[in-house]
């Protein structure tokens, strides 16, 4: 019985390590397989291909018939996960001469547990049309000496297109997408993709019109581009005669259109500085870049399509201006004026007047000793210190100030204002508007001013006003179907004007001690 | 916990409900927090309620001689012996304490019952289920039907009671009712991950009057809170993709886009859905941005995107008239995503 013992338990010991070490190396169970087939259809006929993973490789031949090999791969951490995989993974060749329809199918809700890697070789008679579609993975799409139409649809992979005569659509997520022309271009080519470079070789006597597009990247080309021109961030140029288009556009990588047998390195962008353009190129014309600095020791000027900009300390102006990107700056002392089409700006301590401005998304100001102008088209706008008249305005976001000291001008399409008034003051004029929410304003008891707030809502049970202060008469009206609430009055004996306006939201005019911010001095 | 066994000599005066509100505040919170105290309330509860279902007896005289023949010496004996804590059985500990609130519990209810007056004075009932055998938890609800058994004869206060009714539905039963409309403060604690605070949260940030400043304050919150919390409930980001899909307010929408972006690891097929459609459709391009933010981030840690999902990215990444900020974030999203 001892021995027994002791052999179950050495066995689970072996059996343990055992199955450790399997998966310690990552072990897996494989199994490939081929199918070959072959199918006639018509020499104008088209050929449709579906393969989520897995390389394609479509030949065309002088033959009539579409022969088809197909290299199945399979692996699982183990023969039982193997075999569903086995059971789930099936090829399909359906159609007629008219139209072939290849296709991987797998199971609607997949075991992640197991991957499947189908390889096609796909030779066709050379004037057949080819549509490949469905690839989510591959390591390249290679389509060579077709004279027909090809359409490809991939998410990621390598595309390369040889020797294609007839039009072409390609759409791509990532990878790369090349072609090698050997013959002039003869027909319309729309490639596009999210981040993959584009890259095209045609004969140096080639005739196009070039059109190109990117946010991220380069416009290249070692060919003599003539009629150039931008439509926004479109380039326009025509090389040769002319003829058919050949649109090349990737948002964050680079397009380009080689003559043979030159290289890359040799092309001239097309994207910056066009001369004669007046008043300079387009921000989105402007290259990419990355900006991260400690300190920049005097003015500062930066122009960027896509950037992101950290800089902690400018000791001079700063003049920023960015596509998209973000951009933060710790302390800027001089005047600071920033202008982003799109993305967060947070800003620090800046000591000359401040112009910042956002296409889209929040801004976050520390301080703003001189004031300024603050606006976002939708976002949240925070101002922890305003020194100096400011107007803040988003299309549609909160606007919150921790301290302001002087005049105060904040509008917001909808979303709640917060202002808190610096309690040194004894009056400040303020105005503040929020088209749909609630506007709060915090001030000491002490604060004076001649108010006028008003409410515009439909539900006058939910709307309130609420103020801390005596002295203030508040009428109700009716406006069309809205109710107008309006206090008016002056608290500590009237000061500096207080306007505020809210629709659908309430008005808080709140009577409290606040702690003022310090703000440190610059060294 | 060093207060323990303070917080159990109040639990006979709870279940009583003789305790003052601050101590009795401090007990349940003590209670709620406390996994060794919880056991003991419970088994108090328990206790007092197989209590309620026994028969009253009269001890039989021969029992109660017994008993005090037995108790006599002890009184009388001369030696004082050092007090040495035991371990009591916890049956013992339970019948000691029945003892003791049976008689407490007689005593203060026949002393204070006369001197309540309902009707001339504005006063605040208090209604403390917690301690009521027959309703161990409180509910919070728009209507309900309270025993006036279980509404404590301390008022406290002055509670504003409104819209108030009388009802004598059967006259015959000797049962009356007095219906009002009642606003109360009331402040549920708890850990973050107790079920009843997250669907109270839940509850907040879904149905809270929408023009009201207190939803957005409830989104800042719950963002601090649960990005506190390793795994917080999929309620809380369902209810944040409510608010993302409902509110009005573009400021609250924005708010709570960006609060699901930091709550990445309980993200459900709905909330997913929520942040697409909002990447999709929302007027606010800060809305957008947050949403493109948060799938980007879901993409980056490996999560699952539906092809829904990726052909949304993809269509925003290309789509010209879209603010560029929002294309280059759906294009690193899609730059991060490893098919499956």
């Amino acid at each position: 019985m001892r021995v027994t013992l002791k052999t179950t338990v050495r066995t689970v010991i072996v059996v343990a390590v055992l199955l450790s070490s399997t998966q310690l190396f990552g072990t897996s169970f494989a199994t490939s397989s081929r199918v070959v087939r072959e199918f006639p259809v018509d020499p104008a006929g088209s050929v449709w291909i579906d393969n989520p993973f897995g390389s394609i490789d479509v030949i065309g031949t002088d033959s009539n018939v579409i022969s088809v090999t197909a290299d199945r791969t399979l692996t699982a951490p183990d023969t039982v996960t193997l075999k569903e995989a086995s059971d789930g993974v099936a090829l399909s060749f359906e159609g007629d001469t008219k139209v072939r329809l290849i296709r991987t199918l797998l199971p609607p809700m997949r075991n992640v547990r197991w991957a499947v890697l189908v390889n096609y070789v796909v030779h066709v008679p050379r004037g057949v049309n080819v549509k490949i579609g469905g690839s989510k993975a591959a390591d390249h799409i290679h389509v060579s000496n077709v004279n027909g139409s090809v359409t490809i649809n991939g998410f990621s992979g390598t595309v390369i297109m040889e020797g294609v005569v007839g039009a072409s659509v390609v759409n791509m997520v990532n990878g790369r997408i090349i072609y090698d022309c050997t013959q002039k271009p003869a027909a319309r080519a729309q490639v596009q993709a999210v981040n993959a470079d584009i890259d095209m070789w045609l004969p140096a006597n080639s005739n196009f019109e070039w059109v190109a597009n990117t946010i991220n990247g380069d416009m290249l080309s070692t060919f003599n581009v003539k009629a150039r021109s931008f439509n926004g961030s479109v380039f326009h140029g025509i090389v040769g005669s002319g003829g058919p288009t050949i649109n090349t556009e990737s948002m964050m990588g680079h397009v380009a259109v080689l003559v043979r047998g030159t290289n890359l390195s040799d092309a001239q962008s097309y994207r910056v500085n066009e001369p004669g353009h007046p008043g300079g190129p387009d921000v989105l014309r402007q290259p990419a870049k990355k900006i991260q600095m400690p300190f920049v020791n005097g003015e500062f000027v930066f122009a960027a399509s896509v950037a992101d900009v950290t800089v902690g300390e400018v000791r001079g102006n700063a003049r920023i201006e960015t596509g998209a990107g973000e951009v933060e700056l710790g302390a800027v002392f001089g005047q600071c004026n920033v202008t982003s089409l799109g993305g967060p700006l947070n800003l620090g301590d800046i000591m000359g007047s401040l112009f910042a401005h956002t296409g889209a998304g929040d801004i976050i100001v520390r301080a703003a000793r001189l004031g300024g102008q603050v606006t976002t088209d939708g976002g949240l706008v925070r101002v922890i210190y305003a020194g100096g008249p400011m107007t803040l305005r988003s299309g549609g976001g909160d606007i919150i100030v921790r301290q302001f000291s002087a005049f105060m001008d904040a509008e917001t399409s909808s979303g709640d204002v917060t202002l808190t008034a610096d309690p040194a003051q004894k009056s400040i004029k303020v105005t503040a508007r929020t088209l749909q929410g609630n506007i709060v304003m915090n001030v000491s008891p002490r604060f004076a001013a001649d108010i006028d707030a008003t409410i515009l809502t439909s539900d006058p049970d939910m709307n309130e006003m609420h103020i801390d202060f005596n002295g203030i008469s508040v009428r109700r009206e009716q406006v069309g179907n809205k109710t107008r609430i309006r206090a008016t009055g002056k608290i500590n004996g009237g000061g500096e004007r207080v306007e505020l306006y809210a629709e659908d939201g309430d008005i808080h005019i709140s009577a409290q001690n606040v702690t003022p911010l310090r703000l440190a001095n610059p060294k | 916990m060093p207060d323990c066994d303070s917080m159990r000599e109040n639990m006979p005066l709870l279940l009583t409900e003789s305790l003052d509100p601050a101590r009795r505040e401090l007990t349940h919170q003590h209670i709620e927090t406390c996994p060794i105290c919880v056991a003991e309330w419970s088994a108090y509860k328990e206790t007092w309620q197989i209590l309620d279902t026994l028969p009253e007896l009269d001890v039989p005289a021969r029992v109660k001689q017994r008993f005090l023949a037995e108790v006599s010496p002890a009184a009388v004996t001369p030696n004082v012996v050092p007090f040495r804590r035991r371990v009591a059985p916890r049956w013992l500990a339970q019948a000691a304490a029945v003892v003791i609130i049976a008689g407490g519990a007689f005593y203060g209810g026949h002393r204070m019952t006369p001197q309540v007056q309902l009707a001339p004075t504005p006063a605040q009932v208090t209604a403390i289920q917690q301690a009521m055998p027959a309703a161990a938890t409180y509910s919070i609800a728009e209507s309900r039907v309270l025993p006036a058994a279980s509404i404590s004869p301390q008022i406290e206060g002055r509670p504003d009671i409104q819209n108030v009714q009388f009802t004598d539905a059967s006259p015959s039963n000797n049962q009356i009712g007095v219906s009002f409309d009642i606003t109360s403060h009331v402040t549920v604690t708890g850990r973050p991950t107790d079920k009843s605070m997250v669907r109270l949260l839940r509850y907040v940030l879904e149905n809270e009057d929408k023009q009201s400043p207190s939803r957005s304050r409830a989104i800042d919150w719950v963002r601090s809170t649960y990005s506190h919390v390793g795994n917080p409930d999929p309620e809380i980001t369902e209810a944040l993709a409510n608010v993302l899909r409902n509110e009005d307010n573009q400021g609250v929408r924005i708010k709570a886009a960006d609060t699901l972006q930091s709550m990445q690891s309980t993200m459900t097929d709905s909330t997913r859905d929520a942040l697409v459609e909002a990447l999709k459709n929302d007027p606010n391009p800060a809305v957008r941005i947050k949403a493109v933010e948060a799938l980007a981030k879901l993409a980056r840690s490996g999560g699952s995107l539906d092809p829904d999902m990726v052909d949304t990215l993809r269509k925003k990444a290309s789509q010209g008239d879209e603010n560029v900020y929002v294309r280059v974030k759906a294009a690193e999203a899609l730059s991060s995503i490893q098919p499956k």
